[in-house]
């Protein structure tokens, strides 16, 4: 009987080798890559896992446990509901990358991050995932970098801060265990919270520990940085969610629904002050990434029967708007001079897919009207302005900022071109920018169709096992 | 010689000698420019800590932290050979490019070392050893300035390093598991082989914006990032 962990990390780094071997046929690369994610989001999404199946006449268990070494890897029901999202996105990511000259060496890259993010989904003792943070955060060293000589900050700033929290979490772990030695004395308890909060602040690199996220848009292609974002934030506010399950503690010594409120506030109010402020793409879309990176700290910071689902919500609505605003970024970078609002002019007239795709993404992650944010942004408002008006307000704040980031943007692509020489854009990018946006649009204007999903996840992740 | 004699004989150096020599070990990582004081500085804070850690886990379990260390020193003097290489120019004698000044930084460790005179008595710490306590706090104050002060991958990141390796002194004084050894020399080593990249890529980006003297970029070139 095959163990679904083992199954899944196998595929991966077979799919990763392979994919290496293959990464100067760019799109047979793109496609492997974006089959087998698709097939594992698949695979998680229809086979049960308190029952063996039969795959490829072999029976697999998703369900059961490897166990090895003091440590055990298991596909839990929330887990496999994280899982489905970081396959369902990597592949769609492929593509785009494929189609938006991302660097042949993302596709390996790409699968053997998406391995390690499984291992901290599925990983048990929970006090062993931040190391396969670290690992992840190393790894995507080279994805950033994609052997381009020249400025290395964004690279070096991914890896920085997850390796500086790691001594948080390890002492955290000693005071926990010295806890259960004296269980009346709550010091070692308030200790390792704090640890535990200052780790994840690191983890998290809300602002103002932020830099990571403008240097890694200004360096890496977009679609990769895009990428990054939406699976390592997901993937670092699930392991939170986690933590908070598992040791209640957490949330009674420290108020760290307090804390992540505030930070997420915070980081929203930065994100989009920086982003009306910018002159280069890259920049721009790192901004608005972090202003809705708040956003969704915020969301998590609610907890409670609403803040869960809320977050869950924000997760999937805002990977569509960050994808498509990185695709009309990768496009423009391209094809222009630069990504300097200066070397856009006449953009429009050339790459107007990728333009409104620019467009149609920074409103998305404003949280506009027919984008598919508009929702769950009203209801997250709808929640903080239950807890204080005036948090709400900020948030409205910070969403004009980025509003006005993104039209400053737009007006820079319109006008004459600067350059003469400037391709039109392929039909198939345009039909992957129009394909992005009509879904924004469709979520916009219907997003009951996300309650099935959401509602799915809710209860696994609100009550996940240690 | 077993592993255990070697390090008998070495027991004259176990304990404040190793301390000194690892903290001077960590000032020769932030301070010269030249790559191989840096590299040898780096050197000599993992066999110190490496003699330091065998007070507190199994010999053979100590002597993995001057294996990884060894290793990823290699990588890096690959990387700075590539890069001083006649055949790649571009990067030429501007490499490693500096943010600040060589006397600078020296006073900025300067001005450490009394930071560490005032606060060493009064930080109390009973998880580890008073020797261990003067370790890590000179290692991680060394560290922190070497990424505050260092932008160029090979200092920032063996920084970093030292810090990863300071912070082994505390986590080994508290668990002995064979298991969080492995993760952290494992980690040490593909972290290294992440800053050897990150190395290669920054030296790589050529000498145009260099000016000239023993500190080629001190001050950015026109349009350069300050």
């Amino acid at each position: 009987m095959i163990a679904g962990p083992l199954l899944l990390l196998g595929l991966l780094l077979v799919g990763a080798v392979a994919v290496y071997a293959l990464r100067r046929v760019e799109s047979l690369a793109a496609l492997i890559a974006a089959g087998l994610s698709a097939l594992l989001a698949i695979a998680l999404w229809k086979l049960p896992l308190d029952a063996p199946a039969i795959l490829a006449g072999r029976p697999v268990d998703m369900g059961r446990a490897f166990v090895s070494g003091g440590a055990s890897l298991q596909i839990t029901a929330a887990s496999q509901a994280v899982l489905v999202f970081l396959f369902a996105m990597a592949s769609a990511t492929f593509i785009l990358a494929w189609k938006t000259f991302q660097g042949r060496t993302f596709y390996p890259f790409g699968l053997l991050l998406l391995a390690l993010w499984s291992i901290v989904v599925v990983l048990q003792p929970l006090t062993l995932t931040p190391y396969a943070v670290v690992l992840a955060s190393v790894l995507s060293v080279f994805v950033i970098q994609a052997g381009r000589p020249g400025d290395t900050q964004g690279a070096w700033r991914q890896l920085l801060f997850p390796t500086l929290a790691v001594p948080f979490f390890t002492i955290a772990v000693w005071y926990i265990s010295q806890a259960a030695l004296n269980p009346d004395d709550q010091m070692p308890l308030r200790t390792a919270a704090w640890l535990l909060i200052g780790g994840f602040v690191l983890l998290l690199q809300p602002a103002p520990l932020h830099v990571a996220l403008p240097a890694v848009a200004r360096q890496a292609p977009p679609v990769v940085a895009a990428f990054l974002w939406a699976g390592g934030q997901a993937v670092t506010l699930y392991l939170l969610q986690r933590f908070l399950v598992t040791y209640p503690w957490l949330s009674e010594v420290v108020d760290s629904a307090r804390w992540l409120l505030w930070l997420g506030i915070l980081t929203a109010l930065v994100g989009g002050a920086l982003t009306a402020t910018q002159r280069r793409l890259g920049r721009l879309t790192g901004y608005a990434a972090l202003y809705d990176y708040g956003i969704l700290i915020v969301a998590l910071g609610l907890r409670g029967t609403a803040g869960l689902p809320t977050a869950i919500w924000l997760l999937i609505t805002r990977t569509i708007s960050l994808m498509t605003m990185a695709t009309g970024a990768a496009a423009l970078r391209h094809y222009m001079a630069s990504d300097s609002f200066d070397d856009l002019r006449g953009a429009a007239s050339r790459l107007p897919g990728a333009a409104i795709a620019l467009l149609a993404g920074g409103f998305g992650l404003a949280g506009l009207p027919l984008t598919p944010q508009l929702a769950s942004r009203w209801a997250l408002l709808q929640l903080v302005s239950e807890n204080d008006a005036r948090w709400a307000w900020l948030l409205i704040i910070g969403a004009l900022g980025v509003v006005i980031g993104v039209v400053r943007a737009g007006q820079a692509c319109l006008g004459e071109l600067r350059f003469a020489r400037v391709e039109r854009e392929p039909v198939s990018l345009t039909a992957i920018a129009l394909l992005l946006i009509l879904a924004g649009i469709v979520l916009g204007l219907f997003p009951q169709l996300l309650t099935d999903p959401v509602a799915s996840v809710i209860l696994p992740l609100s009550v996940l096992e240690p | 010689m077993s592993l255990t004699d070697l390090f008998r004989q070495l027991s004259l150096l176990i304990g404040a000698p190793a301390v000194f020599l690892a903290g001077a070990g960590a000032v020769l990582i932030v301070v010269p420019r030249d790559w191989r004081a840096v590299l040898f500085g780096y050197a000599l804070v993992n066999v110190m800590l490496s003699l330091l850690l065998s007070q507190v886990i199994p010999t053979e379990w100590a002597l993995q932290q001057a294996i990884a260390g060894g290793l990823v020193a290699v990588m890096l003097f690959l990387s700075a050979r590539q890069l001083r290489n006649p055949a790649a120019p571009q990067a030429g004698a501007a490499w490693p490019r500096m943010a600040s000044l060589s006397p600078f930084r020296l006073l900025a460790v300067g001005l450490a070392g009394v930071t560490y005179a005032v606060v060493r008595d009064s930080i109390a710490f009973s998880l580890i050893s008073p020797l261990f306590l003067d370790a890590v706090l000179w290692l991680c104050l060394i560290a922190a300035l070497g990424l505050a002060l260092h932008e160029e991958p090979l200092h920032a990141g063996l920084s970093l390093l030292t810090f990863v390796g300071a912070v082994q002194l505390i986590v080994f004084s508290l668990f002995q598991e064979r298991m969080l050894v492995g993760i952290f020399q494992g980690g040490q080593v593909l972290l290294g082989l992440a800053i050897a990249y990150l190395v290669v890529a920054h030296g790589l980006a050529g000498a145009t914006d260099a000016g000239a003297g023993s500190e080629p970029a001190a001050f950015p070139a026109k349009g350069g990032r300050a």
